[in-house]
């Protein structure tokens, strides 16, 4: 383990580690684009020079390895001057267009400005022109004229997605990223490009215009995309919550996340929410609104009535220790897991995303097994058939656009008497349950905090981002109430952090968008 | 002292391109000897000879085939035939008039380091050497001196012909590997270096087409024989491309540490009738310009170049007579690479683009004062921070260029006009 000495600070790095590397261990700053630690490297930003002692010519960071005893320094005058003009070689030809464009704010071309750069520029000559909002596939668009040609999102189609849908064209000031003729940047990944994008260059079409980022707060949570578990920030405001990016974590999912797990800020906004409690009478079709407490209770006395006819549907959609009191407090062996498209569970992706859709499976399953359950869904089918089930409690899925067996799973419930049913969102395929049905608003996973247990057996963490819907309980909560219990743990907050879709701001710019935007196809021009 | 007959002793026979008269002139005889000696030695000889490379970089080829790993198949040599340099053309000489030698040095060369393959990547508009080197191939293969157990000694050795497309960059060695491989032609990031990860990440030796020719001569001559031209560090004799406002430019081989000056007026017939030499581009367009004064102390080996501060390069000399505008011919060179960056690096991408944007400014009078010192400050931040050295090779020039000729520089931005030629860059081209 070789070590070196990084302005004036001792580290140690392990063998092989390049000076960038002991940067990054130190926590000390250094100018860098190119480089990525989720990806090869590429060495052609040159902004990373330091200086190593006794070596005349500045060397990049990024591609030396440290040797034992070397003296490495960013903050020599001529290294400090040398970066400056990097910075602006990089920004001669860039448009300067940040008030319009979506990265300003989380910029690394205004950060490492604000902290190396040169200020005053003396480039007086006209800039490269190069395409302008150019559709690279189903998920992002580019701007070549802010590109500053890192070739990061090229490595990531290259060796992360192993799709090779980007490249790099033409030479010189003249190059541009783009993708080869016929063939779109369309992979489950795509939108990792935008993240490691250093500028506003690659924009994912979900996100762009629709908030500028200083509004906007973070939380680390999970994705409950799937039963990998990766590691993610949620980004909210109160207008609703508006985009996932991944969070590393060596363990689980590295630097990346998929696409399809960055759907899952969608379902929590409010529009997609059941807000209130509500109950409808067999073969009535009108709704009756309730306090979701009140119903709770109300449901308490259907549960009670049903003894040992009582039922519960589990999905892999809660929290493990959710679960855990949801059986303690309705103690039966009537317990049974929704096994969504559970001939998928087994197939995975080669990089992150699995075919089970649900974040914790294996928590249901510990909590079955803990309390010596062991079930089948027939014996559920039967048991209603027969009479033997009366009532359902169901833990009802989240995220219900992974649970394509929906409508299949509300029909098998048909003659059973009682469904109380709890559920973040609303759906109208409650429209079709026949039964008496009291559906319980939840919260979702970014209102509460818990931990799942993702498909390699790792518990983690997650914790509460903010309150959308007031009103809505945890399983936990509603399990104290439809079990007849009044637990103080229920504290409701007076005021919903969010505002109603109607009154959003982007729904007007969402659709003035749809008429203004102007797609350039590649070569168009 | 004149010029000499060592690599090109027998260039002016026709039948020497042939395989027969090659061999008639002691053709394929260095090959047999060569194989009687070890691998190591050759290496060794050529180390001792002192050969450094005829490409540009004029590194010590010996001490290059050193860094190969000791053991481990396969590896590459690779013959490199760009000739992209502008002002360069003597490869193509030698692969026009004797491709056997270019192919004898090669399979020796081949022979020292172990390399079961070579290509030979040829400039793509150079139809003609391309065709004179692949006929030579077919010869050598049709008489067992390619192919397997080569004259009975165990040794088998393929070799292939390669056409470039037409990018100067892909006459560096990595982008020479890139192109090789099928991908974009650009440099390749080093550490590590092609001798120990090259073509196909294997171990690979590029060499210039002279370089290679010039060790079957080690082979014939020793090291000590091959050291009877030159000076102690640079050994032997050198072919040199002479160009511009001169009598009679051509190719012309002279030891090396021969006078620029005997070069240009004896051997070149000195400048054409009423004109006074100005300049000198001593070693290809991305050599630091000369001026007359310096002209006349500086002799063409590659210690004296160095000292003053630019390069024997690929032996390219460019002559500039007093007819010729220092900021127009600074406008072609700056076209050129900022047409020629492959882009990777942005010093380079974006410098080559912005010094051309200057110096056509100043040519289109629109120049400010400041440009002459700004374009001195973007070309001294291209230098020495890039992936290669077409940075440097874009910079250099501008350097010299502008401190050396800065009258003319001002004397264009302050009248709108070339101080030489009177007129602007409008007039002088349309
Ligand atoms: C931009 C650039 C262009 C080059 N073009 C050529 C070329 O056309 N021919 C050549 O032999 N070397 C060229 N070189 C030098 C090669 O990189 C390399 O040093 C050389 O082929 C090594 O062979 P040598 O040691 O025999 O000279 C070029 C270098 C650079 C940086
Ligand atoms: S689009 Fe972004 S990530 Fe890709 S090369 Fe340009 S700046 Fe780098
Ligand atoms: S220095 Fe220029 S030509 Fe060389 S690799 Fe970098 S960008 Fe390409
Ligand atoms: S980070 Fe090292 S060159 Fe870009």
């Amino acid at each position: 383990m070789p070590k070196c000495t990084i302005n004036g600070h001792e580290v140690e790095v392990k063998e092989g580690a390049t000076i960038m590397e002991a940067f990054y261990k130190l926590n000390e700053g250094i100018a860098h684009y190119c480089y990525h630690p989720g990806l090869s490297v590429a060495g052609v930003c040159r902004l990373c020079i330091v200086d190593i002692e006794g070596n005349p010519r500045p060397q990049i960071a990024c591609n030396t390895v440290v040797t034992e005893g070397m003296k490495v320094t960013n903050q020599a005058e001529k290294i400090k001057d040398g970066v400056k003009w990097v910075l602006d070689f990089h920004l001669i030809n860039h448009p300067l267009d940040c008030p319009v464009c979506d990265q300003a704010g989380e910029c690394g071309l205004q950060d490492q400005y604000m902290q190396f750069g040169k200020y005053s520029s003396e480039m007086a000559e006209p800039k490269v022109k190069k395409h302008k909002v150019v559709d690279l596939g189903p998920t992002v668009v580019l701007d070549s004229e802010r590109c500053i040609l890192c070739s990061r999102c090229v490595r990531f189609t290259d060796e992360v997605s192993k799709t090779n849908e980007l490249g790099l064209f033409n030479r010189g000031d003249r190059t541009e990223v783009g993708t080869f003729d016929g063939k779109p940047l369309d992979n489950n990944y795509s939108l990792n490009t935008v993240d490691i994008c250093p500028v506003g260059a690659l924009t994912s079409k979900d996100f762009r215009f629709r908030q500028r980022v200083w509004y906007l707060k973070d939380s680390e949570t999970l994705c409950t995309g799937c039963s990998t578990g990766c590691n993610v920030k949620v980004y909210y405001n109160k207008e609703g919550a508006f985009r996932v990016k991944p969070v590393y974590n060596e363990k689980v999912n590295g630097h990346w996340m998929c696409d399809e797990g960055r759907g899952i800020y969608k379902f929590v906004n409010r529009e997609h929410r059941l807000l209130k409690g509500r109950m409808k009478q067999k073969g009535q079709s009108t709704w009756t609104d309730m306090d979701a407490g009140a119903l709770a209770k109300e449901a308490y006395q259907v549960i009670k009535s049903a003894g040992e006819k009582l039922a519960i549907i589990l999905t892999g959609q809660y929290s493990t220790h959710e679960y855990q009191i949801l059986l303690k407090n309705l103690p039966t062996k009537n317990v049974f897991h929704w096994q969504n498209q559970a001939e998928k569970w087994n197939e995975f992706d080669g990089l992150l995303l699995r075919g089970d859709r649900n974040p914790n499976t294996k928590g249901v399953e510990l909590a079955m097994n803990a309390s010596g359950i062991k079930t089948d869904w027939n014996d559920l089918i039967s048991g209603i058939k027969s009479g033997a089930i009366q009532t359902v409690f169901v833990a009802g899925p989240e995220n219900m656009a992974v649970y394509e067996d929906m409508k299949e799973k509300i029909q098998s419930l048909g003659s059973v008497q009682n469904i109380i049913w709890t559920t973040a969102c609303k759906s109208e395929d409650f429209e079709k349950l026949t039964n008496n049905v009291w559906l319980v608003p939840m919260k979702s996973y970014l209102e509460k905090e818990g931990s799942f247990i993702n498909n390699q057996g790792l518990e983690q963490k997650f914790k509460k981002a903010t309150t959308i819907v007031s009103e809505a309980l945890t399983l936990a909560e509603a399990s104290y109430l439809v079990s007849g219990q009044n637990i103080p743990i229920i504290k409701m907050e007076a005021v919903d952090t969010f505002i109603d879709a109607s009154r959003r701001p982007d729904q007007v710019t969402l659709e003035h968008r749809k008429k203004n935007e102007f797609v350039y196809k590649r070569g168009s021009l | 002292m004149s010029e000499v007959k060592y690599l090109t002793e027998f260039y002016h026979l026709n039948e020497f391109q042939g395989l027969e008269g090659y061999k008639k002139n002691g053709g394929y005889v260095q090959l047999e000897r060569a194989f009687k000696m070890k691998p190591e030695e050759i290496t060794e000889e050529v180390k001792k000879s002192g050969l450094r490379g005829r490409g540009g970089a004029g590194f010590a080829t010996g001490v290059k085939w050193g860094f190969l790993p000791k053991n481990g198949e396969p590896r590459y040599l690779l013959c490199n035939a760009d000739e992209g340099e502008p002002g360069t053309f003597k490869d193509r000489m030698m692969m026009e008039r004797a491709p056997h030698q270019l192919i004898e040095g090669m399979i020796i060369s081949a022979y020292a380091i172990g390399a079961k393959k070579s290509y030979i990547y040829i400039r793509g508009e150079y139809d003609y050497p391309i065709a004179c080197v692949v006929k030579a191939i077919k010869e050598a293969y049709a008489a067992g001196l390619l192919g397997k157990n080569i004259l009975g000694s165990g040794f088998d050795h393929e070799m292939d012909v390669y056409a470039g497309a037409g990018a100067y960059i892909c006459g560096e060695e990595t982008g020479m590997i890139s192109s090789l491989e099928g991908l974009k032609g650009q440099p390749k990031l080093k550490p590590p270096f092609p001798a120990i990860q090259g073509y196909l990440k294997k171990p690979t030796i590029v060499n210039n087409v002279e370089t290679l020719a010039a060790v079957k001569y080690i082979i014939r001559d020793g090291a000590q024989g091959f050291r009877k031209y030159g000076t102690e560090k640079s050994a032997g004799s050198k072919l040199f491309s002479l160009s511009g406002n001169i009598v009679k430019p051509g190719n012309y081989e002279v030891p090396l540490g021969y006078s620029l000056k005997d070069m240009i007026f004896n051997l070149g017939g000195g400048m054409k009738p009423g004109r006074k030499l100005k300049a000198v581009i001593p070693g290809g367009s991305s050599a630091p310009v000369l001026n007359a004064e310096e002209v006349d102390r500086a002799t063409l080996d590659y210690e004296c170049l160095a000292s003053m501060g630019t390069m024997l390069g690929s032996g390219a000399i460019i002559v500039i007579d007093d007819s010729q505008c220092m900021v127009d011919m600074l406008g072609v060179l700056t076209h050129f690479y900022h047409h020629e960056s492959c882009g990777q690096c942005t010093p380079c991408r974006e410098g080559t683009g912005w010094l051309n944007k200057i110096v056509h400014s100043i040519l289109e009078g629109r120049g400010r004062l400041q440009d002459i010192d700004l374009l001195l400050k973007v070309a001294d931040n291209m230098k020495g921070r890039t992936i290669c050295a077409l940075s440097d090779a874009a910079a250099l020039p501008v350097l010299s260029f502008v401190s050396k000729f800065r009258d003319e520089f001002e004397f264009f931005v302050r009248e709108g006009r070339s101080k030489v030629k009177g007129t602007n860059y409008a007039q002088m081209h349309h």
